[in-house]
């Protein structure tokens, strides 16, 4: 039960710290559309 | 004299047709150039014949990106088939299917007891750690398994029970577990690659294992190190999975890093037929660690299993660890309980 708890613990941890990171990387829509290789689609 | 003007005026009518349908002719060659390539610009020119001609259709932007321009490509047909027929057809035949064969196989076999009863004796199989990388592979598996099927089955199973809104807000929700949890996730697959590889080799115990249909049929107990040949090909599946998995969902995470359009097509079907096989893999693997095997479960619950279970299972590993520990390492278990 432990290693269970733990385990769903640390996934929390790098799930939102993976969000955090990816986030700064994001680049805000305006920027994006102005760039020639950013477009998403 | 009526008459014949009459069939004069008749004549004349049918000179006119035939005129007209002349004509119509050559405006219709008017959409190929002189070298028999098609003329985009023709007016009647039909979306078939530019794709067949052109592979792709572009139009104008006026995002710099160029990528934006491109409105159509014929692969972009064969991938929405795929996903919207395909996909849905080869998840529903495994993941059913396979379910479809553990409730017949509960019902004829029922659980695997552990034949000689409980020794009230435990011996530790897989340590804290172990247990811990375990559980976080397995508990995204599942996050990931169910929010990934909602893409593939979410619209005509969900829809209709949660309404329009409830299903944006719970798919929304779903896409974000599944694009976060893919990192540890990922990271769980490769310390399950690193922790147990030396024990996955295939050997020739495995091949008498298999023969002897690893003793799930009957009483039999077919000699096996720390994972029996069945463990081992969940161990590839998961490994080779998972890397598959991560691989083709990062290359969708991080469009146009890596690979163009048509790669990322790839990249989703790779992802999608892997995605429904492993989920009926872990399917067989959850039935056998639970319902399926009495004491199996206890191996990765507190990680220690009773005696008479590893020598009945794993006999070859009993021997190494007695021959590792001494033969009374085995911890004493007054309150024994079943896994079910």
């Amino acid at each position: 039960m432990k290693a269970f708890l733990s385990a769903c613990v640390v996934i929390v941890v790098i799930a939102v710290g993976a969000a955090v990171v990816l986030d700064k990387i994001n680049k805000p829509a305006d920027e994006a559309f102005a760039s020639p290789s950013s477009v998403r689609i | 004299m009526a008459n014949w003007l009459a069939h004069a005026r008749f004549i004349i009518g049918a000179l006119a047709l035939l005129f007209v349908v002349a004509m119509a002719a050559p405006a219709s060659a008017q959409q190929r150039n002189p070298d028999n390539s098609t003329n985009p610009t023709a007016s009647a020119v039909k979306e078939d014949q530019l794709l067949q001609q052109m592979k792709i259709i572009s139009g104008r932007g006026t995002i710099p990106d160029t990528k934006s321009y491109n409105i159509e490509q014929p692969a972009g047909r064969d991938w929405r088939d795929f996903h919207q027929y395909t996909l849905p057809w080869i998840g529903t035949i495994a993941i059913v299917g396979m379910l479809a064969v553990l409730v017949l196989f509960y019902l004829i076999r029922g659980m695997v007891r552990i034949e000689h009863g409980r020794s009230g004796r435990t011996i530790v199989r897989f340590n804290a750690f172990e247990r811990f990388v375990h559980w976080m592979a397995a508990t995204c598996f599942i996050v990931l398994g169910i929010s990934g099927l909602n893409i593939t089955f979410g619209r005509p199973l969900l829809l209709p029970l949660l309404g329009l809104e409830n299903f944006s807000a719970w798919s929304q929700w779903a896409k974000y577990a599944h694009n976060y949890l893919s990192f540890p996730f990922t990271i769980g697959v490769v310390m399950i690659f690193l922790m147990w590889i030396a024990g996955n080799i295939p050997n020739n115990v495995d091949v008498e294992w298999v023969k002897r249909g690893g003793g799930i049929v009957g009483d039999d107990h077919p000699p096996a190190y720390r994972f029996n040949a069945g463990q081992k090909m969940i161990y590839w599946i998961v490994v080779l999975g998972g890397t598959a998995m991560a691989v083709s969902g990062y290359l969708l995470m991080f469009p146009f890093y890596v690979t163009d359009v048509v790669g990322m097509q790839w990249a989703q079907i790779v992802h999608g037929i892997v995605a429904v096989l492993f989920v009926a893999a872990m399917l067989g693997h959850i039935y056998i660690g639970t319902i399926g095997m009495e004491g199996a479960f206890e191996a990765m619950g507190t990680g220690e299993v009773d005696v008479n279970w590893a020598k009945e299972h794993h006999s070859l590993w009993l021997e190494e660890e007695r021959a590792r520990t001494g033969p009374n390492q085995a911890q004493p278990q007054p309150h024994a309980t079943p896994a079910e």
